[in-house]
C-alpha cells in the first residue's frame, strides 16, 4: 500500500482502540470477567502491534529512498483556513518522524503486553488501556503532525494522559495531588511553548512580502524550516534566542528538565507500566524532538544552544545526586530518568541532535526494560517498594534479575573497549564526544558546552554507581531483609518515617490497611473484598510484605517483553551506532543546515573512551565495595557523617519543598493579600462608595418622601392646575388678551 | 327640541371633575378613591363630548365629511379603553395589598417613605 494511506492507519489504529476501550470494554469485563479481561487486554495490544508492523513498512520504504528525497506530507483536511493562516491536518513522514514511530509504537506493545499481566487483578482494567491507547494516538499525533500546531495538540494530549494516569487509583489523595502536579507543572511548559509559537508566526507574518510564498502555512515544519525563512531567522538574531529559548522552556516542562522537573519523580504514583510508558520511554522524550524538530533555531542561536546545554548539565548532576537518597525503587529510577534527560539536552545544545535522539533511542530501550523490571520485581514483593526490605532477590526472579541487570550495565555504560558496549555507551559517548569538541554553544567566550561535557562525565561515574547501590540492595547480598519483618505486623514503623517528608510518595498500600490483605492500591470496597475472598484463594503476593513472604517469578505475559527489552539494551546501540548508521539516518551525511558537519569528537577520543570506560567501571566497582561488600560496616567506618547528605538528597535538597510551598503558601499569600486588600478595600470601596454617594444624594431630597399618599395626590393636582393655569395665561396672552 | 346650551355641560362636567379631585385627596379608601378617579375621568369625556358637539374641529388638510368631525369622540373612545385598563391593574394591586396587610388603608401605604 501507499505511504500515503498507511501513515493514516499506524495514526488512526490507536484512535480506533481508544473507542473500543471506551466504548465497550467497561461493559465486557463486568460481563465477563477474567475471559472479557483477556479480550479487551488482546485487543488493546492488537492496534498498537499492528501500527509498529505498518510503521516498520513505511520505515523500509523510506530507507530505500535517497537521503534527500525522505520525506513526505501528507494532508487529510484543511483544519484552520482564515485570512492570513491556513493550517491542515497534516502529517510528515520523515526519519525522524519514523524513528519516534517505531520507538513509541514498538515500545508501547512490548509495555502494552506486559500491563495485561500487571494489571490483571485491576477492577478497571479496561479504564487503563483506554488511556494507555489515547496516549499513544496523541503521541503519534506529536511527533507525526507537520505543524508545530499538531504537535501541541498532541503535547496537551500526552499531557492529559498523562494526568490521568497518574492519578490513575485516584481514590488515594496523594495519587491526585502528584497527578494535578504534574498537570500543573507541565502548564508552565506550555506556556513557554505557545509563546515560542507566537514569536516565529509574527516575525513571518511580519515579513511575508520578502517570501513570495503561495501559501501561508506558517507553522508547518517545510515553511518555518525553508531557506527563505531561515534568512529573516538570521536577520532577527534576538527574536530567534527568544524563539529557541521560549521553545526550550516547553521542552524543559514536558522533558523535565530542572526548574520544572519537579512533576516526573512524583509521576511514579501511576502504576508502573505507565512510568515505564511515559515517564521513561515516549512522553519525556518530547522535548527532544521538539528540540531536533527545530533545530535551526537553535543552531542560528549560540545563545540558546548555551543555555540548553547548561540546563542539561545541571539537571543531570541535581537528579543524579538525588537519586542517592532514594529508598523507594521507582524513584530511584525516575530520577535516573530526569539525569537522562539532562545527558540529552547536553547533545542537543552542542548540535549533536542525532546524539541526542539516540540517548532518547537507547534510553527507551533500557529505561522501559528498568521500569518494568522494577514492576515485577515491586509485583513480587506484595507491592512493597522499599529496597531497604529486598535483597537476594536473584534467587527467587531469576529471569527478572538476569534483564534487569543488562538494564543496569547498559544505562551504566559499559562497554569492552570501543569493540562492543551496551547500549547506554553508545549513545553517552557520542554526547559526551561531541559536547567535548564543542566550539559552538558558548556565551560570552565561556564554553558552556565543554564544561557540561565535564559535569556529563562525572555524572556519568554517578549514574553508574547509584544504578549499582539500586541492583546490589535489590538483587544481590545474602541478606533477605523482609524476612526481619515480624509476620503478620505491617511494615508501616520501618517504612513510613523515612517517607514523611515525601508529600507525594506512592505507597498507597499504606494508607489502605483497613480493607484488609488485598490492599495494595487497588481500591475494593469491603463487600468486593469479602465477595473475592470468597471467589479464589490468595496468592503469597497479595498479602503484605513480612517474613513468610515467599517472592514468585512473574508470569509470562510480564517477563516476554523484559526479555525483548533486554535484547535490545545488549545489541541496540551497537548495531544503530556502527557505520554511523543512525546519524546518517537522522542528517544524511551527518551535515546540520547552518552548522554543517560538527566535530564528533575532541582531539584526545582515546583519552575520553578510557574516562567514560573507567566512569563506567568505576561506578560499578565504587558500588560493589559499598553496597555489595558492605565495606564501610566491615572496616568500621562511621557512616553517620553522610546521613545529612542523604537526607538533603532524599529530600531533593529541599527544592521541592520550596518549591511547592513557594507555589501553594505564596498562591494561598497572593490570594488573601488581593482579598483582603484589593478586594475589599480597593474594588469594593469604589463600589459602595459610588452606591453609597447615590444614597448620600437621595438623602437630600428624601424629606419630601413623606410616605402620605393623599398629599401627594393633592400636590399633584394643584401642580396640574398651576400648570394649565399658566399655560392657559400664556394662550390667552398671545392671543392679544381678551376679546 | 332645543339643544342644551354648551355652558350647562361644561358646569356639570367641573362639578364632577371637583368632586373627583376632592374625593381623591380626602377618600382613605382606595377602592373609592377610584371611583373618584373613575369620576374625573368621565368628567373629561362629558367636556369632550360638548366640545366635539358644539365646535368641530377639521383635521388639517381634510376634505370636510361625518368622519371629521368625530375627533372628540375618538379620544373618549381612547379614555375609556385606557381606563379600563388602569382599574384592572389598579385592583389589582389593591387585591394583593390586601391579601399582605388584610387592610386596605392609602394612609398606612408608606413603604417609600423617605
Amino acid at each position: 500500500m501507499e505511504v500515503g494511506t498507511l501513515i493514516w492507519l499506524v495514526l488512526f489504529l490507536p484512535v480506533l482502540g481508544f473507542l473500543v476501550q471506551a466504548f465497550f470494554g467497561g461493559r465486557v469485563v463486568r460481563s465477563q470477567g477474567v475471559a472479557g479481561k483477556k479480550l479487551m487486554g488482546t485487543l488493546a495490544v492488537l492496534p498498537i502491534a499492528i501500527s509498529f508492523v505498518l510503521g516498520c513498512i513505511i520505515t523500509a520504504q523510506l530507507a530505500q529512498q535517497p537521503a534527500d528525497a525522505r520525506f513526505s506530507i501528507h494532508t487529510l483536511f484543511s483544519w484552520i483556513d482564515i485570512l492570513s493562516l491556513s493550517i491542515p491536518f497534516e502529517v510528515r513522514v520523515d526519519p525522524l518522524s519514523m524513528t519516534m514511530v517505531l520507538i513509541i509504537t514498538g515500545i508501547g506493545s512490548l509495555i502494552h503486553v506486559y500491563a495485561t499481566g500487571y494489571m490483571a487483578e485491576e477492577k478497571d482494567y479496561s479504564r487503563f488501556f483506554t488511556y494507555l491507547n489515547l496516549f499513544i494516538a496523541f503521541m503519534l499525533i506529536l511527533v507525526l503532525g507537520n505543524n508545530l500546531l499538531l504537535l501541541f495538540i498532541g503535547w496537551e494530549g500526552v499531557g492529559l494522559c498523562s494526568y490521568l494516569l497518574i492519578g490513575f487509583w485516584y481514590k488515594d489523595l496523594a495519587n491526585s495531588r502528584a497527578a494535578n502536579k504534574a498537570f500543573i507543572v507541565n502548564r508552565i511548559g506550555d506556556w513557554g511553548l505557545t509563546l515560542g509559537m507566537f514569536i516565529i508566526v509574527a516575525l513571518i507574518a511580519s515579513n511575508i512580502g520578502k517570501l513570495g510564498l503561495d501559501n501561508v502555512r506558517f507553522l508547518s515544519y517545510d515553511v518555518i524550516l525553508s531557506a527563505p525563512v531561515i534568512e529573516i531567522f538570521k536577520a532577527n538574531p534576538g527574536w530567534t534566542t527568544a524563539a529557541a529559548l521560549l521553545l526550550f522552556v516547553g521542552a524543559m516542562g514536558k522533558s523535565a528538565q530542572f526548574p520544572l522537573y519537579l512533576w516526573l519523580p512524583d509521576a511514579m504514583a501511576g502504576p508502573t507500566p505507565v512510568s515505564a510508558l511515559i515517564h521513561a520511554a515516549t512522553m519525556v522524550t518530547a522535548g527532544v524532538v521538539l528540540l531536533n524538530r527545530m533545530n535551526i533555531l537553535f543552531q542560528l542561536s549560540p545563545v540558546a544552544s548555551a543555555v540548553v546545554c547548561g540546563v542539561g548539565a545541571f539537571t543531570a548532576l541535581f537528579a543524579a545526586l538525588i537519586a542517592f537518597g532514594q529508598t523507594d525503587i521507582k524513584k530511584v529510577l525516575a530520577y535516573s530518568t530526569v539525569s537522562q534527560l539532562g545527558f540529552m539536552f547536553i547533545a542537543c545544545g552542542a548540535g549533536a541532535y542525532w546524539a541526542g535522539m539516540f540517548h532518547v533511542t537507547t534510553h527507551a530501550f533500557f529505561k522501559a526494560l528498568l521500569f518494568l523490571g522494577s514492576g515485577a520485581v515491586i509485583h513480587a514483593m506484595a507491592h512493597d517498594q522499599d529496597m531497604r526490605n529486598y535483597g537476594n532477590l536473584r534467587k527467587y526472579l531469576k529471569i527478572t534479575s538476569a534483564t534487569m541487570i543488562i538494564g543496569w550495565l547498559a544505562i551504566a555504560g559499559v562497554s569492552v573497549w570501543t569493540f562492543f558496549g551496551f547500549a547506554g555507551f553508545y549513545s553517552k559517548e557520542a554526547i559526551l564526544g561531541a559536547a567535548f569538541a564543542n566550539e559552538f554553544a558558548s556565551i560570552g567566550g565561556i564554553n558552556i558546552g565543554f564544561y557540561s561535557a565535564c559535569v556529563g562525565m562525572f555524572v556519568a561515574l554517578l549514574t553508574s554507581f547509584y544504578m549499582s547501590r539500586m541492583t546490589f540492595m535489590t538483587f544481590f547480598g545474602q541478606e533477605e531483609r523482609w524476612r526481619l519483618i515480624p509476620a503478620g505486623a505491617h511494615h508501616d514503623a520501618q517504612g513510613h518515617d523515612d517517607h514523611s517528608h515525601d508529600h507525594g510518595h506512592t505507597h498507597a498500600h499504606h494508607e489502605a490497611h483497613d480493607h484488609g490483605p488485598d490492599t495494595h492500591g487497588f481500591f475494593y470496597t469491603d463487600e468486593e473484598l469479602a465477595a473475592q475472598h470468597v471467589g479464589h484463594d490468595h496468592d503469597d503476593h497479595h498479602h503484605a510484605l513480612d517474613a513468610e513472604h515467599e517472592p514468585h517469578e512473574v508470569p509470562p505475559s510480564m517477563w516476554v517483553p523484559l526479555v525483548v527489552l533486554a535484547a535490545l539494551s545488549v545489541a541496540g546501540g551497537f548495531l544503530l551506532y556502527t557505520n554511523h548508521m543512525f546519524e546518517h539516518w537522522l542528517y544524511p551525511g551527518g551535515q546540520l543546515a547552518i552548522l554543517g558537519e560538527i566535530k564528533a569528537y575532541p582531539e584526545w577520543k582515546t583519552l575520553l573512551v578510557a574516562l567514560s570506560t573507567g566512569a563506567a567501571l568505576g561506578g560499578i566497582v565504587l558500588g560493589w565495595f559499598f553496597y555489595g561488600k558492605k565495606l564501610p560496616e566491615r572496616e568500621g567506618w562511621d557512616l553517620r557523617r553522610w546521613s545529612p547528605f542523604r537526607r538533603a538528597a532524599g529530600q531533593q535538597f529541599g527544592y521541592d519543598k520550596a518549591m511547592v510551598d513557594m507555589s501553594v503558601e505564596g498562591g494561598n499569600q497572593l490570594a488573601t493579600f488581593s482579598w483582603k486588600f484589593l478586594d475589599s478595600k480597593g474594588i469594593d470601596a469604589i463600589v459602595n462608595g459610588v452606591a453609597g454617594l447615590a444614597g448620600q444624594i437621595g438623602k437630600l431630597f428624601g424629606w419630601a418622601q413623606t410616605g402620605f399618599v393623599r398629599g401627594y395626590a393633592l400636590l399633584m393636582l394643584l401642580g396640574g392646575v398651576g400648570l394649565i393655569g399658566y399655560l392657559a395665561l400664556v394662550l390667552f396672552q398671545s392671543n392679544g388678551g381678551p376679546k | 327640541m332645543q339643544d342644551v346650551p354648551l355652558f350647562w355641560y361644561l358646569a356639570l362636567g367641573l362639578f364632577m371633575f371637583t368632586t373627583g379631585a376632592v374625593g381623591v385627596v380626602v377618600r382613605r379608601n382606595p377602592v373609592v378613591v377610584f371611583m373618584c378617579i373613575e369620576l374625573m375621568l368621565n368628567a373629561v369625556n362629558l367636556t369632550f363630548l360638548a366640545f366635539a358637539r358644539y365646535s368641530p374641529t377639521l383635521l388639517p388638510g381634510m376634505a370636510e365629511s361625518p368622519q371629521t368631525w368625530m375627533t372628540g369622540q375618538m379620544m373618549v373612545i381612547f379614555v375609556m379603553a385606557v381606563a379600563a385598563a388602569e382599574v384592572a391593574v389598579g385592583l389589582g394591586i389593591i387585591m394583593a395589598i390586601f391579601r399582605l396587610r388584610n387592610q386596605v388603608d392609602v394612609d398606612d401605604m408608606s413603604a417609600l417613605r423617605g
